[in-house]
């Protein structure tokens, strides 16, 4: 019973989608079947599922944060920024992620307490941040104030804040057993969420106010705090993301992560989660960001252009989700068919 | 006549335009050049694109649907026109591909929302990355330049003193005003945003409605490729990226509701001129231009939250209005 | 008026317009229609009965071409066809006023009332001026219709209707928000088109009504009809009894006693409203005492939903002083309430109520789930509070992981009220606590306000069934368009009193 339950699930559907895929690119170039380079590979795509995974929660409420690709470059200026100006690295990082956690507060505090679609506010939002975080240096340039060291303003528009410590920088490149450092928080980060989603009273009211609002506001759910909360989560999720990809690109820039959005939200939704709330799961983000990031990785790998990943990408999106709703208008047809015979012979 | 003038008054695009004459003033007195004719025009002349594409998102928002891949639509319009032109088509026939390519693109995302019933945000934002991908694969990766003189020619056209473009723009946005007051199948988009049940109840195609709307905003976003490739005279892989979101941005400034069954063709235009006006007075003012998104995201949640608070007194009235109105008309009715 | 025997001859010569045969109709694999035959002859009101979920607007949908039978044929006229849409149901001559008005409330009333018509401007100004003369309904054409009030919007559903060239109309519940005047001029209405040689279907909940106006009336129960008689051979006995569900006839089994006037005296206020005001109802006083139940009677409409709302702070803007078991709230709002011992369980499960989508035991413990740990649910604790209202309330599920979704209406009223009864309240505000509730379900609630004033819980019953608020309260007040008009008590509680209370004859 609960094998077979297992085996219908969507997670497992992706499970194996995600093995037939790394075993077909294996076929056609061995080197992707190597465990260190598979391991290594993720590191081109943390950043995506460190944003889908509480994307994924935000979701589940019914709800949708585009703002957090602005995020990700936002927390990145402002660690460089905040380094520049001589703080330790541990300090800055500190900041950065408290910059993307009231990113997120601002998100849930107007979501939770107006009926404005999310989609808009954080539309707004995703230009604020963006903005900010493109304009932040040069204002501070315009107040002598050297952002980017020795090189000034026109290396920094060239770069990016550069020269971080390799104390931070290592954090892309260090392994433990084989694992990329940036994958091991991936992991850690999920189970976090897949705790805080599956085990408690916060992730239970995700859920609720996702499948009926106004049945939790009757029912005396904190929806407002809970709201807030998720949103901040996501921002949280998005300043850790952009942490990661500074180290990767060994540079503090506004843009990191501006172009990741499709894939983001292309995780959560091929990972289950319904766009209209309710449903969703944190093994179903983890499992499908891992099978489009190994896609492209795969591609690529294989000398498909970039320009066409991008087209795989959107389809497969697309051919999810028709599918899923032929498989449930197919499945749907099949019991009122099975009903309506049975009752109509036992009626002769 | 009262009420129609208070329903003016009330109305989100004066809201907006009235917003926008303020900055211009202020701005205005900062810097008096701002306020010459030739700055205004030119802010007019730079925010066609933007506005195109606008009118186009107005379509598929108003039947409570949203559209990200719009600009994407222009992109692909755009590698479509300067491919077929470098390939020597006659412009005519250029120009009759390149809407062709948007009508097309559009229907694609109307098919998906329509048929396979798959929720519009997730429809074309896989649609995005679809056209985006195309684009780059039919332009080879790399821009298109050295386009014939004959499609930049249109951008050099003045009438008045005022570029040929901002007048067929113009001249767009009001006859899709009017068309869309008038016409009765027009009205078909709002009343599927507005309430989608009643209207298949009452026999409107709302599939149909729905297909139209999609494949209208494709064709308003090929309509914005031609400006672009007119305006800018090449063809950059990044061509209008980010107007998806700006487009929305824009409709939702001006007063086009998320919610369906609101909005009009020139409030999304307006919203689109108060957008690009911000980067110009914001340069006019001596603030890095490179801010102008923070202010445009900045005065989009002012503008959506004024709305809500306005929107909830309103409601809180009206219930009381009517509360009153059962109260007086069903006094002494059972004998 | 035109005298029944005329009609009944008439009805003799008239041919079948609309005939149904076997329909069936199943939702997710659950029949809501067995199998039924039904008949419209030309120039009939036919008046359609039955309770919730008897399968009415269901019926009325597949012939208005928005739901599709999974088996069956229609006929109109004699010749088969198959009603695919509602613009196709246009086409043969169908058109249905619905239940609630489907408006679009940011249209101008003329857009509205236009909209879909394929007739000019010129033609139709004076058709709607008509149309709206004949209701004597007044109204600014040029304003949104969001701004028309529940009546207004239903009139205006009518007069779409009335507008569309049609052999066939059906009116669903049409009176319910309707004055008395404007019934009396629907009615008129009503019977020039079914002179003019309209079918029309008629469904109401008010038999004095269907018996004034139909022709013929068949009554619908669970999905299959259980009587088709002309109106002038049956009588309100006779549809009351096959209305209601087979093993039900007894309604209210009367165990336990009702409160003493010395237990009375003697028992302590836990609920105390003073000087409540909203938009809907004006300055209701009242109080409940502990083990007491306190019926809340009035027609829909009368302001009873907004005072549970206004004390729970669903209605911000409702003003006045609630005292919960001494204690006067500060702050009104769902979990002060609940934190102080009162719940409400509203009239509208659905919307309100439950969680179709997730496990029923996910709504029976909606509403304690901070009791169960301080950051992780223990599973074990909430499964076993689940596993006792599941055998407490006898709610049949397979498990406690089944959706709620799947379960039948009563099983799921089982599971709203389970959350409300988790959360150990003093007192508990039903709201129409049996409806869509099939009969053995329904005899569980009875028996479950019982239980809870036996322990001393007191309860607010809100309820539109007479029988209900009769047999079970101790006292009750009639709400008459929101104003507390009456107060009965001991034998004084009769459905006349209350009946004349809510149709504000005093």
């Amino acid at each position: 019973m609960r094998i077979s339950k297992l085996l219908k699930s969507w997670e497992f559907a992706l499970f194996i989608l995600l093995v037939a895929e790394i075993i077909i690119l294996g076929i056609i170039n061995p080197i992707f079947l190597n465990l260190e380079n598979l391991l290594y590979a993720t590191l081109d795509f943390s950043h995506i599922l460190l944003a889908a995974l509480p994307l994924t929660l935000v979701i589940i409420t019914a709800g949708i944060d585009i703002s957090s690709v602005s995020v990700m470059g936002l927390s990145s200026i402002v660690l460089g920024l905040t380094w520049v100006a001589g703080a330790p690295i541990i300090v800055a990082l500190g900041v950065a992620l408290l910059v993307g956690t009231l990113a997120g507060l601002f998100n849930g505090v107007f979501t939770a307490n107006t009926d404005v679609n999310p989609l808009v506010i954080t539309l707004g939002s995703l230009f604020m941040f963006a903005g900010f975080a493109q304009g932040l240096p040069i204002l501070l340039d315009k107040l002598n104030f050297k952002v980017a060291g020795s090189g000034g303003l026109a290396a920094y528009q060239y770069e990016g804040i550069t020269g971080l410590p390799y104390s931070f920088t290592d954090i892309a490149s260090t392994t433990i057993w084989l694992i990329p450092l940036p994958f091991i928080i991936v992991l850690v980060f999920a189970g976090i969420l897949a705790l805080l989603l599956h085990k408690t009273r916060f992730g239970r009211n995700l859920y609720q106010i996702g499948v009926n609002l106004d049945a939790s506001h009757y029912s005396g759910i904190a929806v407002k705090k809970v709201l807030i909360l998720v949103y901040i989560i996501s921002g949280f999720g998005a300043a850790l993301a952009g942490i990661i990809l500074t180290a990767y690109f060994t540079s503090a820039r506004a843009d990191l992560g501006s172009d990741a959005l499709l894939a983001i939200i292309t995780a959560v939704v091929l990972g289950g989660s319904d766009i209209l709330g309710g449903k969703g799961t944190i093994l179903g983000t983890l499992l499908a960001g891992l099978v489009l990031g190994y896609l492209q990785q795969g591609l690529l790998a294989i000398g498909i252009s970039g320009d066409i990943i991008q087209v795989v990408i959107g389809a497969v999106l697309i051919a999810s989700l028709s599918i899923r709703a032929m498989i449930n208008a197919i499945s749907q047809r099949r019991q009122n068919q099975k009903t309506l015979l049975s009752r109509s012979s036992e009626r002769r | 006549m009262n009420k129609k003038l208070k329903s003016v008054l009330q109305s989100r695009e004066l809201l907006v335009l009235f917003l926008l004459f303020i900055l211009i003033i202020s701005t205005g007195l900062f810097n008096s050049n701002f306020l010459k004719a030739n700055s205004i025009i030119e802010i007019f002349n730079t925010s066609l694109t933007l506005m195109l594409i606008a009118v186009g998102e107005m379509f598929v928002i108003i039947t409570r649907g949203i559209d990200v891949s719009v600009a994407a639509i222009t992109g692909l319009s755009a590698v479509v026109l300067g491919t077929t032109l470098n390939m020597g088509w006659p412009i005519a026939l250029a120009l009759l591909a390149t809407i062709a390519t948007g009508i097309l693109a559009g229907a694609v995302n109307a098919v998906g929302v329509t048929f396979l019933k798959v929720p519009p945000i997730i429809m074309t934002l896989g649609t995005l990355g679809i056209y985006r991908g195309l684009m780059r694969i039919i332009a080879g990766g790399s821009w298109i330049e050295r386009l014939p003189q004959n499609i930049k020619n249109p951008n050099i056209w003045r009438f008045l003193d005022i570029p040929f473009f901002v007048w067929l723009s113009i001249a767009i946005v009001i006859v899709t005003s009017i068309i869309s007051f008038k016409y009765k199948k027009a009205r078909y988009l709002y009343a599927v945003g507005d309430n989608a049940n009643g209207a298949f109840l009452l026999g409107i195609p709302v599939k149909l409605s729905l297909f139209s709307a999609y494949t209208l905003a494709g064709l308003f976003s090929a309509l914005a490729a031609i400006v672009y490739t007119s305006q800018i005279g090449f063809i950059s892989m990044n061509a209008a990226d980010g107007f998806e979101l700006k487009a929305i941005a824009a409709c939702v400034l001006g007063g086009v509701g998320l919610m369906g069954g609101v909005g009009t063709a020139i409030g999304a235009a307006i919203g689109a001129l108060f957008l690009t006006a911000v980067r110009s007075m914001l340069v006019f003012l001596g603030i890095p231009g490179i801010l102008d998104n923070a202010f445009a995201g900045a005065i989009l949640l002012l503008v959506v939250y004024i709305d809500y608070r306005v929107r909830k007194s309103l409601e809180y009235k009206q219930i009381q209005a009517r509360a009153q109105s059962e109260d007086s008309t069903n006094t002494g009715v059972n004998q | 008026m035109l005298s029944k025997s005329k009609l009944k001859d008439k009805l003799s010569r008239a041919q079948s317009l609309l005939s149904l045969k076997n329909i069936w109709k199943m939702f997710s694999g659950v029949s809501v229609l067995k199998g039924i035959n039904f008949t419209l002859h030309s120039g009939e009101i036919h008046a359609l009965l039955g309770g919730n979920g008897s399968g009415k607007s269901t019926t009325m949908k597949i012939i208005s071409g928005a739901y599709q039978p999974n088996a069956g044929s229609i006929s109109i006229s004699g010749k088969e066809v198959v009603i695919s849409s509602p613009k196709i149901a246009h086409s043969l001559g169908i058109y249905m006023v619905p239940q609630e008005p489907y408006i679009f409330p940011h249209l101008s009333v003329f857009e509205n009332l236009a909209m879909g018509l394929n007739i000019p401007k010129a033609k139709l100004e004076p058709k709607i001026a008509k149309a709206l003369s004949g209701l004597d309904f007044k109204v600014d054409l040029s304003q949104e219709a969001g701004f028309l009030s529940i009546a207004q919007q239903q009139l205006l559903e009518i007069v779409r209707g009335l507008l569309r060239d049609v052999n066939i109309l059906i009116l669903d519940e049409p009176t319910s928000a309707l004055t008395f005047k404007e019934v009396k001029q629907l009615f008129t209405f009503m019977r020039n088109l079914s002179n003019q040689g309209i079918g029309i279907i008629f469904i109401s909940h008010r038999l004095n009504e269907v018996k004034e106006i139909s022709d013929r009336i068949s009554v619908l129960r669970d999905g299959q009809f259980v009587l088709d008689k002309a109106t002038s051979e049956t009588s309100t006995e006779e549809l009351v009894q096959s209305m209601l569900p087979k093993d039900s006839l007894g309604f209210i089994e009367k165990q336990g006693q009702k409160l003493s006037k010395k237990d009375y005296a003697n028992a302590k206020t836990v609920l105390n409203l003073s000087q409540l005001n909203s938009t809907v109802f004006k300055n209701i006083n009242f109080n409940i005492k502990a083990a007491e139940v306190l019926g809340l009677a009035g027609l829909v409409g009368s302001g009873r939903t907004e005072i549970a709302e206004a004390i729970l702070g669903i209605d911000k803007h409702a003003t006045g002083q609630v005292e919960i078991d001494g204690k006067i709230l500060n702050k009104r709002s769902v979990e002060s309430c609940q934190k102080h011992g009162l719940v409400y369980v509203s009239e509208d499960r659905h919307a309100h109520g439950i969680f179709l989508d997730l496990p029923n035991l996910y709504t029976i413990t909606a509403s304690i789930l901070s009791k169960l740990g301080n950051l992780v649910i223990s599973k074990q604790k909430e499964e076993q509070i689940g596993q006792g209202f599941v055998s407490d309330l006898n709610i049949k599920v397979n498990d406690l992981y089944q959706d709620a979704g799947t379960l039948s209406g009563g099983n799921q009223q089982k599971v709203v009220l389970s959350k409300a009864l988790a959360t150990k309240p003093k007192i508990i505000i039903l709201d129409e606590p049996t409806r869509g509730v099939d009969a053995a379900a329904r005899q569980d609630v009875y028996r479950l306000i019982r239980k809870l004033t036996s322990e001393s819980v007191a309860v607010l019953l809100i309820s539109s069934e007479m029988n209900e608020i009769v047999d079970l309260s101790d006292r009750v007040i009639v709400m008459y368009r929101g104003k507390a008009v009456a107060e009965f008590s001991a034998e004084d509680i009769n459905i006349k009193n209350i009946t004349d209370a809510s149709f504000g004859v005093r």
